[in-house]
């Protein structure tokens, strides 16, 4: 017995043994504890509860909801609304990173100065304290009778309306795609590398299928438009209340700019970081081969820094999809607060938390399998030329 | 300490394997070293020398065959190799000095630590080493700042703190410049004269002349041959090591 | 050849700004630009927060809400529960004087001196155990105050410090763990590591708060506060079991093979080779992941602690004061700002300082 023990083949399983079959315990240990606790609630185990309906309502959805649905489509309501607002935080937030990034790497000394304050401020203030601050201004906006205007829109502290086209939902959403596949189309066919030209040249293609897909958007909304009514609906005070437009939820709003200027100052850092990657040769070698400047910079600097940026970009993309889980500090209903919410309704605590994480899982790996297919895409072959 | 420890071979090695997954890095090697004998191990690179010199101080963990050494099994037994490690030393091709550490605390964290020397009685074994490498004046400085040949004394020193009753050198010239090499040479020189068993990696020719007792030469996993230095460079029948031979030693 | 060196002229003063904001079209409009934007918010935000701001409460809410600036009286009257939250208020010197601790406990973890395993845990153990027996009291004469009634600044240093001192030490176990040769111990350590990971925080600390007491018997559940910072320190080991390990995979295999061939242990080789090298290697890495968790210490306002985002939302948020929720978050933004900038700037001087030490 005693040289078995000092025998290291098996105390390697030993050891193995111990610590798997340890943690195992723990975790069976806590889940029978806890149906028993829940038992004595009267709360069975079991997915039952899924197809029961819920007996509450969510204050934000881009599905139908009504108290009488069932658990799970609430559930879907959760996930679409996370993947809602938190591709539009992403989206917003590129585009500010993308501003202040270029700002912090151009050469120009003030707006160098300029994108470096915004990062310092923004980066080193909490995420939340920043949904709480915006959440607090847009909820103090005045009323809806004293609204501020701009634009067409209506800022209260109800929410904020803007306008929308007065279109039928299909119409519309095709011609979105179709707007989509205008910007799409032509940026793919400018990568692809070898292209039959019965046509003519790839710029004339270019723009020609930009221009058709413009143009099907057009008629589409033409014909999808919802008759006798003005093109565009504005929204406008009708008795106590504002009548038409869309109204964007003051939680919404708050989220999704906090969620934007608070990304936006951790991109910048990565877009600056990807063009200090770049390397000053390949930029100089370009620059005397002829290319113009602004050629040296779509051709090869953009192309290099985007590279470089992507893996870190796709982390922090993550990061602000799991940041949506704020909304329960201001009672936007995204999944963890529909989780929440849930828990508390129904009892049913394990299998909401199993959901939890299976759907935090599953947002997770699709995100990065998403990149991964970008980076595929985007790698340069071989290793010559790294920076 | 010599004393209570049994006598016979320091090392004896009988049918050793030795696979990395499906590759088969050493072939039934039968080997035994005698106390304070000295043997070169040559053969062409991938040939299996690291591999079986780290497998007497089990670096790595053969798969088949018996490796005894100073008469103690290395076996599964966790007990044995405790005791073994300390008996054995071994010098890098790569030196590896512990960087967050002098020269001479590189020299007396062992002793101190495995050995439970006092301090002070590790300090001066240490600066005893140091002076036999001939690098006494460099006790207090850190190993980036010394060049690659000081090192190498260093490792050696530090090595040798331990006391140890056997050394393996795996190519421990093999990255240094000419005259870095005749430093560290001279050290291992000295060492074998003053009887230390010795098992040595190394292309250097000139020193498996001076000190060897035997030459042993590796190919493919096998040895191919194993011969006193005198036999081994003249009259070599086998046509690998005679290939070898040639492209080591030039023309 | 022969190569002549002339001199540039000394450019003058206005030659010198012309060369650097005017040099082109396109840089003279940026400069402009950059210029406006900042005048605008510098004029505006100097207006509002100085110019125009009310500093004193002598005329109370009121006059300070007819006020076209800031209205700082709202911090005058209501700092004290914005920093100590709802602490005894003749016992608030105690909480003060933990706030301190704790700082003076950062700094000198700062510095280099400190830097070895003692050293460090002495430190943070020294500084957070005179922070425990300020705020609790119960002994030397110090009145006892229980948990429930911490808050504010003080409550938010203490998850923090806490959070570090049980995720520290956890991060370094399941990095090693998580590189360790037996296969079953690896791979289930990485299971809980990239499971952590793929979690938000907010879902753990709900997590730990709420869920967990079903789940455990009725001795182990403990307190509240105590089972969220178990939650957040969970969560940061997950992050920085992971940069360790990175620090781990910068040392180069032969440093533990040498150790290994010099009779050292496992725990000589990791305590002594291993991880000394490693936690350099780590350290820009982990500075930074100090600075994020130390903003997110702020989320456990959620479930429903007295840190001092919601201490700041009472502050404003009843009666009087209520219009005066932007100079609140601005101060609260502020203390935010203090530590966690120099915090991260003290980050990339490390970062610097090193990369120039490996040449
Ligand atoms: N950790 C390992 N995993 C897989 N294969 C290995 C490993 N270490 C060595 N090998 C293989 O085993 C063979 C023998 O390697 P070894 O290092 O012993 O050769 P060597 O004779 O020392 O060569 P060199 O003169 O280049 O140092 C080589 O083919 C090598 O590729
Ligand atoms: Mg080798």
């Amino acid at each position: 017995m005693v040289s078995l023990l000092r025998n290291q083949k098996v105390r390697n399983a030993l050891l193995q043994a111990l610590y798997v079959g340890s943690l195992a315990a723990t975790v069976l240990a806590c889940v029978m504890i806890a149906r028993r606790n829940l038992a004595e609630q009267g709360i069975t185990s079991g997915f039952d509860f899924l197809f029961k309906s819920t007996g509450w309502d969510v204050n934000f959805s881009l599905l139908p909801a009504t108290a009488n649905d069932p658990n799970w489509w609430f559930f879907l309501i959760g996930i679409v609304n996370t993947l809602f607002l938190g591709t539009t935080g992403l989206v917003l937030a590129t585009i500010v990173g993308t501003i202040v990034g270029l700002a912090r790497t151009s050469s120009n000394e003030l707006a160098r100065l300029l994108g470096r304050t915004y990062v310092d401020i923004f980066r080193n203030i909490p995420l939340i304290l920043q949904v709480f601050f915006w959440y607090a201004l847009i909820t103090h906006l005045p009323t809806p009778r004293a609204a501020h205007e701009a634009f067409g829109m209506l800022l209260t502290s109800r929410g904020l309306y803007v306008p929308v086209p007065n279109v039928g939902g299909t119409a519309l959403a095709a011609a979105m795609l179709a707007v989509i596949a205008a910007i799409a189309f032509p940026v793919w066919l400018g990568r692809t590398p070898r292209l039959n030209q019965p046509f003519g040249e790839r710029s004339t293609i270019q723009l020609a299928s930009a221009a058709g897909a413009l143009a099907c958007a057009a008629i589409l909304l033409a014909v999808g438009r919802l008759p006798d009514l003005p093109l565009l609906d504005f929204p406008a005070l009708q008795g106590l209340n504002l009548k038409g437009g869309l109204r964007i939820p003051p939680e919404f709003s708050a989220l999704a700019g906090a969620i934007a200027i608070y990304g936006g100052s951790y991109i910048a850092e990565i877009v600056r970081g990807g063009f200090k990657a770049v390397g000053k040769g390949q930029m100089e070698a370009a620059l005397s081969l002829g290319l113009s400047p602004w050629r040296v910079f779509t051709q090869v600097r953009l192309p290099l820094a985007l590279r470089a940026m992507l893996p870190i970009l796709a982390n922090q993309y993550v990061w602000l999809m799991k940041a949506t889980t704020m909304g329960i500090a201001v009672g936007f209903t995204d999944f963890f607060m529909i989780v929440a919410l849930t828990i508390n309704h129904s009892g049913q605590t394990l299998e909401v938390i199993g959901i939890l994480m299976a759907g935090f899982l599953a947002i997770n790996l699709s995100l990065a399998a998403v990149f991964n297919r970008i980076n595929k895409a985007i790698a340069l072959k071989g290793n010559q030329l790294r920076g | 300490m010599d004393s209570t420890l049994p006598s016979g071979p320091a090392v004896h090695i009988e049918g050793l394997d030795k696979h990395y997954g499906s590759f088969h890095a050493l072939r039934k090697i039968n080997l035994s070293v005698d106390r304070g004998e000295k043997i070169v191990i040559c053969g062409p690179s991938g040939s299996g020398k690291s591999t079986l010199i780290r497998c007497i101080n089990r670096l790595e963990q053969h798969d088949g065959g018996r490796i005894a050494v100073l008469g103690t099994e290395l076996n599964d037994d966790v007990g044995n190799i405790d005791g073994i490690g300390r008996e054995v030393g071994m010098v890098f091709q790569h030196f590896n000095l512990f960087p967050h550490m002098t020269v001479l605390e590189n020299c007396m964290i062992a002793p101190v630590i495995v050995r439970k020397r006092p301090r002070a009685e590790a300090e001066t074994t240490a600066r005893r080493f140091l002076e036999k490498v001939r690098i006494p004046e460099q006790a207090m400085k850190f190993p980036s700042q010394l060049s690659g040949g000081q090192q190498q004394r260093v490792a050696i020193a530090r090595a040798l703190c331990m006391q140890p009753q056997i050394m393996l050198f795996d190519e421990p010239t093999s990255t240094l410049d000419p005259e870095m090499i005749a430093e560290v040479l001279d050290v291992m020189v000295t060492l074998a004269s003053e009887g230390m068993t010795m098992i040595c990696v190394t292309h250097e020719m000139g020193f498996a002349r001076r000190v060897a007792d035997r030459v042993i030469f590796m190919d493919a996993g096998e040895i191919v041959e194993e011969a006193p230095p005198e036999a081994f460079f003249t009259s070599s029948r086998n046509e690998r090591t005679r290939q070898f031979l040639s492209q080591v030693l030039g023309h | 050849m022969e190569i002549v060196v002339v001199a540039p002229p000394a450019p003058g003063r206005l030659e010198d700004l012309k060369r650097r904001f005017f040099a082109t079209p396109l840089q003279t409009l940026l400069s402009l630009i950059s210029l406006t934007i900042m005048a605008l918010i510098v004029w505006k935000l100097l207006d509002w927060a100085v110019f125009s701001a009310v500093f004193t409460t002598t005329g109370g809410p009121e006059a300070c809400q007819a006020a076209a600036g800031a209205c700082w009286s709202v911090i005058a009257a209501r700092w004290r529960i914005i920093l100590f939250g709802l602490y005894p208020f003749e016992e608030q010197w105690r909480s003060a004087l933990a706030c301190v601790s704790v700082v003076v406990m950062t700094v000198l973890s700062c510095m280099p001196a400190f830097w070895t395993g003692r050293r460090i845990a002495l430190v943070w153990g020294a500084g957070t155990g005179l922070y425990y027996v300020l705020m609790k009291g119960g002994v030397l004469g110090l009145p006892y105050v229980g948990e429930e009634a911490w808050g504010g600044l003080a409550l938010t240093l203490f998850i923090f410090v806490t959070t570090c001192l049980i995720g520290f030490p956890l991060a370094i176990c399941l990095a090693l763990l998580r590189r360790s040769d037996l296969p079953w111990i690896s791979r289930t350590t990485g299971l809980i590591i990239d499971g952590v990971r793929s979690l938000p925080l907010i879902s753990i600390l709900f997590t730990f708060a709420v869920v967990l007491p079903f789940a455990l018997p009725q001795w182990l559940q403990g307190d509240k506060l105590y089972r969220v910072i178990l939650g957040s320190a969970l969560f940061f080991s997950a992050y920085q079991a992971e940069i360790v390990r990175g620090g781990m995979q910068g040392v180069p295999a032969g440093q533990e093979e040498a150790a290994m061939a010099l009779g050292m242990s496992y725990w000589q080789r990791i305590g002594r080779i291993l991880l000394p090298q490693a936690m350099r290697n780590a350290l820009p890495a982990t500075i930074n992941q100090f600075v994020i968790s130390f903003k997110e210490t702020s989320l456990v306002v959620i479930v429903g602690f007295f840190e001092i985002l919601a201490s700041g939302n009472a502050a404003y948020g009843t009666g009087e004061w209520r219009f005066a929720y932007v100079e609140v978050y601005a101060f609260i933004a502020f203390i935010y700002f203090v530590f966690v900038f120099s915090l991260s700037r003290y980050g990339a001087y490390l970062e610097r300082r090193m990369a120039v030490g490996e040449r």
